[in-house]
């Protein structure tokens, strides 16, 4: 059994960023995490660091707290931020009126804005609407969302904290009333392992209520589907907003050598069966199409969902600390963080240990906010140019991943899972999503004796199964002609079976 | 605009156009083939997939659904076909073993079995079984060839490294052509003191010298080595290519290389021309018949728009697997999925259906029902109807 303070379950932004400030107030805690980090929400989003435009209308204290922890963010994550500035743009026909209340709500939140001529619009973004009556610039940026949790993991790490991926709570222990500690199983062995702690963060994302009921708590959310579709490369170089008040496939981020637009939202049930319909795809192809016409004949690489878990009322709890996020106390050694977003998590992860300090009488202020995230020092980020510079022995050619990147990973990691190499470097992320490069990152494993054959190719074609769900609702032209030729490279130049 | 009149004009340089491209050679026609560029044939092991449904690939054509194309081939015509592409592979020094009676195994790159037809005389020695004992030779930096998805799943198996000097397919291929290097590398070789009975290479010997090449390592070693294909850029589709190409101009036919058709002249119930571009300057092409032969969706030949299919040179009539939704299942390894079935549907005469034009005609992969992947008939299928599609093209010449 293992002893520890907090047990945080679930590995996206919130509970990575709660390990973080965990460890920097000195406190021992254990994060689980059924899959990789960013696994939810957090890896199924945008990658938008919102400058708060989009909420100043209609949420003036989310829209306060996006443009503050936006601030924070850039400082303390210089290689996973990119300050790319965004622009909200207004086509014909959008409201006048909407205009006047952006600026004004924007101007009472402190967020900067400032009015654009077309023309100066289209300078910035050549692949505009060349009809769009005007723009207004704020200071929106591209993160990486993957890359900020493995950061805050590094602290973590750094400072002895404990965590588990791939293992799934399947068991909340109590005693008296109260949680004591959580059983979890590993998904790899089937290995139960019982970790005790005095109090339990429940930040599981879209699973918070499948967690909570395991100690017989309910959490009022509701759970909300948005799709995106990614662009074989950078159309903008800033972000792009809808200059409206928020609406389906309005919003486009450039992230790295690609492009992101989304999102829909519809209620769902169960977060583990999320399927996208083609017609989300053809409406997010069709808005972003007004704002960024070469939209409609550009390469989608891939379309996916991730779910957001919201908040179900407004009023529910006088410990409310904003219409954006809330901290549920469930007055037995549980704690439920839920609602919130990408780029307050940081915000939400202090509140929670602050709610956590108190209920200790603890005093430690939280530093989250003025330390750069460690481990940012053996990153490249941008430019391009710095990260052909040493280029030798190339795995992935489409997101330039090097055999030397793929061995460190799984020599830092001692990881079975390619999709756990995809997220630390981008393996795979990039237009031929995977179909040569992964052969060769599990041939590599193979060679560092990580897999046996038979878990190399099971891999193989778990990790073909899982690509095919994701670009499935992408295929027409080149993407399709792209995945004829990984289809027969697979199943034809290789014959992989379907099944042993 | 320059104006060049031909018999027959032939678009698509893969297996399919080039083996019609050179039987209407052969029977005098004057011919020009037009292709964009290299054909998927370069992507290709090379094998000749005729049909891997069954142990004998005459019986697997005739279980094939009524609507595939390969039922339009006369049995004569495959075996007559087959029989000529080995005669001209073999004058071009890249003998290929195999015939009609039954299918052949070649080992993959992962250490499955491929059942194909006809294999280059490199993949001769190919084990039929994992009892069998081989030992692999593997390139230092070689980033698309990992011996340990093979050897596991043998009872016995090593292997060792070898370094080439290059970390590409195509670089270590080309290094074989020299005599100095392939010594060397024959006598590190006789160093590893190889126990196994067979050696096995990935598929880096030589360019076009492969068969004389592994001739040489098989006198000095003793025993049998083969290649084993690799994932693209792959060396023997790029020599099943060539071959092809240099037998095509050596009986007389001209190829027009990086021209892409840009539109057609047609008069009544004729094509007259296709216009042709290269660096920007069209070109008339006019011929009395034209072969399409632009293959599937990865050869170019067709085109999937988000709602429609589309054939790109004539702008033929393209039997679609319904809606969008409908191109592909759920299940990536089905081999089931209904795009595997788009392309253009013909007659006995290899004319496509519906078309408003007579001397038009198509063979290879851009046929419909052709489910090449599913029913494993891809370059073999190819050489049936190229020359299935040529002969009829010669009977039907206005």
């Amino acid at each position: 059994m293992i002893k520890t303070d907090v047990i945080i379950i679930g590995g996206g932004a919130t509970g990575c960023g709660i390990a973080r400030d965990l460890a920097l107030r000195g406190i021992p805690h254990c994060l689980i995490e059924k899959g990789d980090y960013a696994a939810g929400a957090t890896g199924a989003c945008h990658g938008l660091l919102h400058s708060g435009g989009r909420y100043a209308v209609s949420d003036p204290i989310a829209a306060k707290e996006c443009y503050d922890e936006n601030m924070i963010l850039r400082r303390i994550g210089e290689k996973c931020v990119e300050p790319t500035g965004g622009l909200f743009v207004r086509l014909p026909g959008d409201s006048k009126m909407y205009r006047e209340r952006f600026l004004r709500s924007c101007d009472d939140v402190g967020i900067p804005t400032e009015i654009i001529s077309s023309t100066k619009a289209l300078e910035l973004v050549p692949n505009l609407n060349p009809d769009i009556e005007e723009a207004i610039k704020v200071p929106d940026c591209s993160i990486d969302p993957f890359r900020l949790c493995m950061l805050n993991m590094r602290t973590s790490e750094l400072k002895g904290g404990l965590s588990f991926t791939r293992h799934k709570v399947t068991e909340i222990v109590q005693s008296h009333g109260r949680c004591i500690g959580v059983k979890a199983t590993d998904a790899a062995t089937g290995d139960v392992k019982e970790i005790h702690g005095n109090i339990i963060v429940n930040a599981s994302g879209a699973w918070t209520n499948l967690i909570a009921g395991l100690a017989g708590c309910d959490v009022p959310i509701t759970l909300s589907k948005g799709s995106l579709v990614i662009t074989n490369h950078r159309l903008t170089d800033m972000v792009i907003n809808r200059l409206r008040p928020s609406s389906d496939g309005d919003i486009i981020v450039p992230n790295e050598a690609v492009c992101l637009a989304g999102t829909t939202s519809l209620a769902v049930q169960d977060p583990d069966n999320i399927a996208i319909q083609p017609d989300e795809v053809d409406t997010i192809i069709g808005e972003a199409g007004r704002m960024i016409p070469h939209f409609n004949h550009t390469r989608i690489i891939r379309a996916f969902s991730g779910v957001r878990p919201l908040l179900k009322s407004q009023k529910l709890d006088s410990r409310e600390i904003s219409r954006g996020f809330q901290i549920i106390d469930h007055q037995n050694g549980m704690y439920s963080i839920v609602g919130g977003k990408l780029t307050t998590f940081r915000l939400m992860a202090e509140k929670t240990v602050d709610t956590i300090m108190n209920a200790f009488n603890l005093k430690r202020a939280c530093e989250t906010a003025e330390r750069p995230l460690d481990g940012q020092e053996e990153l490249s980020g941008y430019p391009l140019s710095k990260r052909l510079a040493d280029m030798t022995n190339i795995v992935c050619e489409c997101e330039l991943v090097t055999r030397k990147d793929v061995e460190r990973i799984i020599e830092q990691t001692g990881t079975r899972h390619v999709g756990d190499i995809q997220h630390r470097t981008r393996l795979g992320m990039g237009p031929c999503q995977g179909g040569f490069c992964t052969f060769r990152a599990l041939g590599i494993m193979h060679d560092m004796n990580i897999l046996t054959t038979e878990q190399s190719v099971q891999s193989l074609r778990e990790f073909l199964q899982r690509r095919f769900r994701g670009i499935r609702f992408a295929l027409w032209g080149d993407q399709l002609r792209e995945e004829q030729l990984v289809e027969y490279i697979y199943l034809g130049i290789l014959a992989m079976e379907k099944n042993k | 605009m320059s104006v060049t009149e031909y018999d027959v004009i032939i678009i698509g340089a893969g297996v399919a156009g080039l083996t019609a491209g050179a039987w209407l050679s052969g029977q005098g026609l004057k011919v020009a083939l037009v292709t964009a560029g290299e054909p998927t044939a370069c992507l290709s092991t090379g094998c000749i997939d005729v049909c891997a449904t069954d142990d004998d690939p005459l019986q697997g054509i005739a279980h094939l659904p009524h609507e595939h194309p390969f039922h339009l081939v006369p049995a004569g015509t495959i075996r007559q076909a087959l029989d000529d592409f080995q005669q001209i592979m073999a004058a071009m020094n890249m003998p290929y073993t195999g015939g009609l009676e039954n299918n052949r195994r070649v080992l993959s790159a992962i250490g499955t079995f491929k059942t194909t037809c006809l294999t280059p005389v490199t993949m001769q020695a190919s084990p039929q079984n994992e009892n069998e004992t081989i030992h692999i030779i593997t390139f230092a930096g070689l980033k698309d060839f990992y011996p340990g998805y093979i050897i596991s799943r043998f009872k016995n198996a090593s292997f060792s490294t070898y370094d080439a000097g290059a970390s590409t397919t195509m670089g270590i291929a080309a290094n074989f052509e020299d005599d100095a290097f392939l010594e060397a590398f024959i006598l590190w070789l006789e160093n590893q003191h190889v126990r196994e009975d067979k050696i096995a290479v990935p598929a880096v010997l030589g360019l076009e010298s492969a068969a004389a090449i592994i001739k040489q390592i098989e006198y000095r070693l003793e025993r049998p080595v083969f290649e084993i294909p690799t994932i693209p850029p792959s060396m023997p589709g790029r020599r099943l290519f060539n071959g092809l190409k240099d037998h095509f101009r050596r009986k007389g036919g001209m190829i027009y290389w990086g021209w892409s058709v840009v539109g057609v002249e047609k008069t009544g119930r004729q094509i007259e021309a296709v216009m042709a571009e290269s660096q920007g300057r069209p070109n008339s092409l006019n011929a009395r018949a034209f072969i399409l032969a632009t293959g599937s969706f990865v050869g170019g030949g067709l085109e999937a728009k988000r709602d429609t299919i589309m054939e790109k040179v004539f702008h033929l009539p393209v039997f679609m697997p319904g809606e969008r939704e409908a191109w592909f299942d759920q299940d990536y390894f089905s081999m089931n999925h209904g795009i595997g079935r788009a392309g253009i549907a013909v007659d006995s005469s290899f004319r496509p259906v519906g078309c408003p034009w007579d001397n038009i005609f198509v063979c290879g992969a851009i046929l419909a029902h052709t489910e090449a992947l599913k029913n494993g008939c891809g370059h073999g299928f190819a050489i049936a109807t190229g020359q299935a599609a040529a002969k009829s093209c010669l009977e039907h010449l206005p």
